[in-house]
């Protein structure tokens, strides 16, 4: 009772400040999820890969996925709850009113200060994300063990291959219109061999 | 019905599904005009939650009310629930072999290069001048060497934008001020 009714007071929140879709979740679930020892940051980042795997909403995929991986079942079903019932509320409730108060220049000046930390908070999900798969700044356990590693002064730099996916994700992304699950699953087999 | 193709199409989350509903809503169903779904998605966007949630509950709530808010909610993730319950179920079973391991630390970087690229997105409408340069700066080094927590930055956000927005007013009186003396 205490873990499903904590995933869904976590979710109801998230959602009303998950400006920008998903991804901008992912900070928070991490340090929830580690606060109550309920997974770890490289375990969550298999639900968020599942996440992008499947079709639809990642903020939605990404709760259901997470909400499974600590609670099983019911625990994707609160999430579930947790994610789509304030969202749903909030856009019929407020849409309507939002409609015309959205050229506001108030309501501009707000969302023009909202869109950069927006930016800023994801670009902080990729990093730290990166950080706690050892795919730079590797701490001794995160290592990533059959990768090119760069060390200097003792400290663990980056995993070559790791950063060439990266940037190959994000400039296929960038110049082609593919969708992500096929980039997911090209890495899959490439992961066969490259690891 | 119709939402229910959509989710099931709409891999990688809300930007994708935006041109595939408004084919099916303006041009195969003809339920609302092409000005209307823009603004809708515009809206969508910009309030808190899943954006093809949002665009979808709204675009059924104007097409149908209450009842078309709630069908075109469902239709749009009971495929994409009944999908991640079904690989999470499954990636428990396996995860434990030495091969999927490996898979997984190359799937792993192109997460990250997905999750980059939706910050690059965001960021190619949100950043247009220093002050939203300076924004998104200090919510990245807050988050990575203050961990603090998004809620908050969002907030502080939000004011950042009022007050940048109130400063831009005081000087645009202090200029028109300025042009009368002349």
């Amino acid at each position: 009772m205490g873990v499903l009714f904590k995933l869904f007071i976590m979710f109801v929140k998230l959602c009303a400040f998950a400006f920008g879709g998903g991804y901008v979740m992912i900070p928070s679930m991490v340090k929830v999820s580690e606060a109550n020892h309920w997974a770890s940051a490289a375990e969550l980042t298999d639900v968020i890969a599942i996440a992008g795997m499947a079709p639809g909403p990642v903020a939605v995929n990404a709760a259901v996925g997470f909400g499974y991986r600590v609670a099983g079942f019911p625990g994707a079903v609160v999430s579930f709850l947790g994610i789509a019932i304030p969202c749903a509320v909030i856009v019929i409730v407020v849409a309507t009113f939002f409609f015309k108060a959205y050229n506001h220049p108030l309501v501009q000046a707000a969302l023009n200060g909202l869109r950069p930390v927006i930016t800023g908070i994801i670009l902080y999900a990729a990093v730290s994300l990166a950080i706690k798969n050892g795919m730079i700044l590797a701490a001794g356990n995160t290592l990533i063990t059959g990768g090119w590693n760069i060390t200097a002064a003792g400290v663990n730099l980056l995993e070559v291959k790791s950063l060439i996916l990266i940037a190959a994700t994000f400039l296929i992304l960038i110049k082609t219109k593919i969708q992500p699950i096929f980039l997911i699953l090209a890495a899959g087999v490439l992961g066969v061999f490259l690891y | 019905m119709a939402f229910f193709k959509l989710g099931a199409v709409s891999f990688g989350g809300g930007y994708a599904i935006i041109p595939l509903i408004e084919q099916e809503v303006v041009e195969n169903k003809k339920w609302l005009e092409r000005e209307k779904i823009i603004d809708i998605f515009s809206v969508a966007q910009a309030l808190p939650g899943a954006i093809a949630i949002n665009a979808s509950t709204f675009v059924g709530y104007s097409v149908a009310g209450i009842p078309g808010a709630i069908a075109a909610l469902l239709g749009n993730v009971t495929p994409s629930v009944v999908t991640v319950m079904t690989l999470s179920v499954l990636f428990t079973r396996i995860s434990g072999y030495p091969a999927v391991k490996s898979i997984f630390k190359a799937i792993y970087p192109v997460v990250v290069g997905l999750i980059l690229y939706a910050a690059y997105k965001i960021g190619k409408t949100a950043i247009n001048n220093l002050a939203s340069v300076v924004i998104a700066a200090a919510a990245f080094a807050a988050s990575l060497f203050l961990h603090l927590d998004p809620i908050p930055l969002i907030i502080a956000g939000i004011v950042c934008g009022l007050v940048v927005h109130w400063i831009k007013t005081l000087n645009c009186i202090k200029e028109k001020k300025k042009g009368r003396e002349l």
